[in-house]
């Protein structure tokens, strides 16, 4: 592997894990504040693809399928969360479980029923489709830096919004202490609702942003959904900045593990995940 | 039997399910389909319901349980001779020796953690080792394996019955849900059983009462995956066929599904649960196309309706007014 | 309130299992075919093809079965293979199919030939193209359809060598089909003096193809030869076309890589050159008018799914037809089946001793988002049905 290969293959890496932290932060966020897991978290970024597409036939806009896409997808989040989710917080953890994994049926069936089961997909956008000569053969489309510029800039936000404001706060206080955040007088139904809407929004908004790249098909989200705790579990369930390292973590050694070791590349994430967990088994930056 | 199996509901179903299910292939149209239903039911609900000890009486919650299903069959194609019909009984032996072997050196790693974290590391380790059977050409990768030869079952010279028949092996594995049953009643009523709960509800004062936690979560382990692989050998003997998507993590998530369903921690809910997921899934799946669409919607409102899965909410309409 | 729908909804669905359990064979039999297909999940597009294909076949050639009507038994296979012996019984014993038509996961097939070889039920493959089903595992009453995996990637090797292509790197996911593939490719390749540079097996089914393609770009070699399918073929093209090497490095493939995934693939997908026993555009009145029955049926174009649906239904039907309706013969409907020559829209076909398809495999490239028929890459050709002992 020459120097500039090595680059490219780096930023491989970067933009796949940048890719999934866009998609593991709902999960971790969600996690981190409430205590739930939410095994439906791959069917929301199915449903933001599929809204994608939809949106893009109709509007015939990148940007304008984009917001209506995530518009939908804050609604959808508050609306389970309102009518399902709320009556299982003092409920068994496993409850919730079963529940999100009814959850991924209903998606499912519901996406083959509202656009059928042929592979799908979106054009990039005439403004981004440009690419950047790399070596003499590779060349880095635009588009996909422009994703891993638009991830990057979603940690930042995150990261302002939970450090920086009020939500922010009462969503650390949340983390570590229900009742405390209650007897200060502060509505933590709503403020659930808000988390519960932001993490679906995220995860749909991954799937909007890879549209153009992915394959839109099928059980897409079934997938995504176990590499997404791999990456939620390394960096420490709840923790954002965990997330981010760990989602770097996992897209690098992915990428250089199917080069470098193939016969493990397979296994190569689970291998990584189980040893971080036998060298600290509570992830690397849990709370 | 009455001291025995706690539970009014407990005792009206086990008095219900048994004699129900011996007599079943009787009313049933004769042929092979019914009975090899009931049996590929009988045997997952014997997998079910050592998830369910693990998961409700130990809490120690795994998403890699199907590991050791799928590990099942194929330990039996790694050390029985293709072309030779070895013994039932010993090969179970040695089966559940091996599985029991490996879940105690998984159970070292795995028994560090806890919670989620727990989940998350039983799931990484059972797809390591769903991809090397998928990806191992000797063990036929992707497309599975046949077993050429059944074993033989002859006991001292008796044979009791006879796997080509579809009839005797029902009974067996309906015999072997019911040793199950009652092994895990007697674990979970002895001594060592009582001190797991407390190990459940509260590790910290059970290590402070001089009881070592990380060895009773160990053995506790070691017998669930043990009873996972004898029921993955059974479903690997029905057909003469292993594949790998036995062990993918929707196997061990819908164990899961069926162990909530059924009530969480109550053993004969996972016989219930079983019964019950599968029931659905062939009627529905009969009944329209979309299946998944009702399926998903039942699966909720089951979760929104029951507060303890089906055999709570059994529990609390038979024995409201006590 | 809520309670009692519930009630209502499990009590209907016990109903419909004391029902389904009781549904008694009729004194005036139909012709029983069983499907089982993938109806739900990432190849069920390709089982609702198969299936139009299939039915509309049968309702087409209606009046030439005797008066014998034809009655559908469908089940989702869900692509699980661990599920396919339970429903393959099903279908056998509980519903007394005469034909059994599935599956298109090969993992499937075998779980289903480990019950159905050499059992009373006909067989026939529309898809699943695992070797071994019409190699060391076939049987009297298994037919194909579609194809081997063989029979669309063997050709291809000599077509490389013609477009002077010495070095090649070969990548698929790693299961059986993409393997088997890939080796088809490499038997023919390396006989004509080609030599393999490097093989790449992709953990199935991982999509991020990104890493490999640069590492195909840090090799250079002459042409790359792929197979991939449905939504990882889709991805590939893709990632292959951003990352730059469309136009630079020549892309091969078995047909499936530009089959059913054009229109997703666009502009990305132009110039690869694949090979199949079909194309959309085959010029012959079989294909015509099965294309234009087919749009105004189901109100979409059909694919290859379809095409294979299509001819199992032909090949049913001629046989019921020779036989003037009557099938219990088992062994004669075997022989029936066998001398059979299906008018399909690919090109008349007929079965090997294998019973598998000896057909053309037509080279064809993608132009203006469509896969054009440039040569026939082999004529007649016959996959070698390695161990079979029929």
């Amino acid at each position: 592997m020459d120097f500039a290969i090595f680059l490219v293959q780096l930023l491989n890496g970067l933009q796949y894990g940048l890719l999934l932290f866009l998609i593991a932060s709902g999960l971790t966020l969600v996690f981190g504040v409430m205590g739930i897991l939410n095994l439906a978290h791959g069917s929301m970024y199915m449903i933001g693809a599929y809204l994608m597409w939809y949106f893009v036939q109709l509007t015939d806009s990148f940007v304008l399928a984009a917001l209506l896409s995530a518009v939908i997808a804050l609604l959808l989040g508050v609306v389970i969360e309102k009518t399902l989710i709320n009556r299982l917080y003092r409920r068994n953890h496993l409850d919730q479980v079963l529940l999100t994994i009814g959850m991924i049926f209903v998606f499912n069936a519901m996406q083959s029923l509202l656009w059928g089961d042929d592979p799908l997909g979106v054009a990039v956008p005439g403004w981004l489709s440009g690419s950047i000569s790399l070596t003499e053969l590779v060349e880095y489309p635009v588009y996909r830096i422009f994703v891993a510029l638009l991830c990057l800039l979603l940690a930042a936000g995150l990261y302002l919004v939970i450090n920086r404001t009020r939500l922010g706060m009462l969503v650390r206080a949340g983390e570590s202490n229900r009742e405390m955040v209650e007897c200060l007088g502060i509505d933590i139904n709503r403020l659930y609702t808000i988390v519960f809407g932001a993490g679906v929004m995220l995860a749909a908004l991954a799937g909007v942003v890879s549209a153009p790249m992915a394959s839109i098909v099928p059980g897409m989200g079934e997938h995504v959904l176990i590499s997404c705790f791999v990456v939620v579990v390394i960096g420490g369930m709840g923790s954002i900045k965990g997330a981010f390292v760990a989602a770097l973590m996992v897209g690098i050694v992915d990428t250089f593990a199917a080069v470098l070791l193939p016969q493990l590349s397979s296994m190569i994430v689970y291998i990584l995940m189980a040893v971080i967990l036998i060298i600290k088994p509570q992830g690397l930056f849990s709370s | 039997m009455t001291y025995f199996f706690g539970k009014k509901t407990e005792q009206l179903f086990i008095w219900l399910f048994f004699p129900l299910a011996l007599l079943l292939p009787l009313f049933l149209e004769q042929n092979e389909f019914y009975v090899n239903k009931l049996t590929s039911v009988v045997i997952f609900a014997i997998f079910v319901m050592s998830l369910d000890y693990l998961v409700g009486r130990c809490g120690m919650i795994t998403l890699g349980h199907s590991m050791f299903y799928g590990l099942g069959g194929y330990l039996f194609i790694l050390i029985a001779p293709e072309f030779e019909a070895v013994n039932f009984w010993v090969y179970t032996f040695y089966i559940c020796v091996l599985a029991a072997a490996i879940a105690l050196v998984v159970g070292v790693i795995v028994l560090r953690t806890s919670g989620v974290y727990m989940i998350m590391i039983t799931l990484a380790i059972a797809q390591m080792c769903f991809y090397f059977f998928s990806d191992s050409v000797e063990f036929g990768g992707n497309d599975g394996l046949f077993i050429l030869m059944k074993p033989d079952t002859s006991l001292f010279g008796l044979a009791f019955f006879n796997l080509d028949d579809p009839l005797h092996f029902y009974y067996f594995c309906l015999l072997s849900l019911f040793n199950c049953l009652v092994f895990w009643k007697l674990v979970t009523g002895s001594r060592f059983g009582r001190i797991m709960e407390a190990v459940k509800d509260n590790p910290q004062r059970t290590t402070a009462l001089g009881y070592n936690v990380f060895l009773f979560r160990l053995l506790s382990y070691v017998m669930a995956s043990a009873l996972a692989a004898y029921a993955g050998y059974l479903f690997a003997l029905q057909y003469g066929f292993v594949n790998p998507s036995m062990m993918s993590w929707q196997t061990s998530g819908s164990a899961l599904v069926m162990s909530i369903l059924g009530g969480m921690g109550s053993l004969y809910g996972a016989i219930l649960g079983t019964v019950v997921y599968e029931g659905l899934h062939y009627s529905l799946e009969h009944l329209t196309e979309h299946w998944l669409l009702l399926m998903g919607c039942l699966i909720i409102a089951m979760v929104m309706l029951f507060k303890a899965g089906i055999a709570g909410f059994l529990e609390n309409l038979l024995e409201r007014r006590k | 309130m809520k309670t009692r729908t519930l009630y209502r909804g499990l009590s209907s669905a016990l109903l419909g299992l004391s029902l389904s359990c009781s549904a008694i064979s009729q004194a005036e039999e139909p012709i029983k075919v069983g499907i089982m297909l993938p109806f739900s999940g990432v190849y069920a597009a390709l089982g609702d093809a198969g299936r139009n294909g299939l039915k509309m076949a049968l309702a087409e050639h209606a009046s030439d079965l005797h008066g014998r009507e034809i009655e559908y038994i469908e089940v989702d296979t869900e692509a699980r293979p661990e599920r396919a012996p339970e429903i393959a019984t099903s279908l056998m014993s509980q519903q007394q199919a005469d034909f059994i038509v599935g599956p298109v996961h090969s993992g499937v097939a075998m779980g289903m030939l480990k019950v159905l070889r050499n059992k009373k039920p006909i067989v026939i493959i529309p898809n699943a193209g695992a070797n071994a089903a019409t190699g060391p595992w076939c049987a009297g009453n298994v037919f194909r359809t579609s194809f081997s995996a063989w029979q669309p990637s063997y050709p291809m090797g000599q077509v490389a060598l013609d477009r002077g292509y010495k070095r090649v790197v070969t990548m698929s996911w790693n299961y059986g089909f993409g393997k088997e593939s890939l080796e088809a490719f490499e038997e023919s390749f390396t006989a004509g003096g080609g030599e393999v540079v490097k093989q790449i097996m992709v953990p199935f089914p991982k999509t991020e193809f990104q890493s490999y393609i640069t590492d195909i770009a840090s090799m250079k070699p002459d042409a790359v030869f792929v197979f991939f399918a449905g939504g990882g073929a889709v991805k590939f093209v893709k990632d292959y076309d951003a990352l730059g090497l469309r136009g630079k490095i020549p892309l091969l493939g078995s047909g499936f890589l530009t089959e059913g995934t054009l229109a997703a693939q666009g502009e990305a997908a132009e110039g690869i050159l694949t090979g199949l026993h079909y194309a959309d555009e085959i010029s012959n009145d079989a294909n015509r008018n099965f294309r234009t029955a087919y749009e105004t049926r189901f109100g979409k174009p059909a694919d290859l799914y379809a095409v294979q649906g299509y001819d199992t239904g032909l090949l049913i039907a001629q046989a019921v037809q020779q036989l003037k309706g009557d099938i219990s013969d088992r062994d004669a409907l075997i022989k029936v089946m066998e001398q059979s020559t299906i008018k399909s829209p690919r090109g008349d076909f007929h079965f090997s001793k294998a019973h598998n398809p000896v057909q053309n495999i037509y080279l064809r490239e993608v132009q203006d988002g469509e896969n054009r028929v440039i040569d026939i890459a082999a004529a007649g050709l016959e996959d070698p049905a390695r161990g079979c002992k029929l």
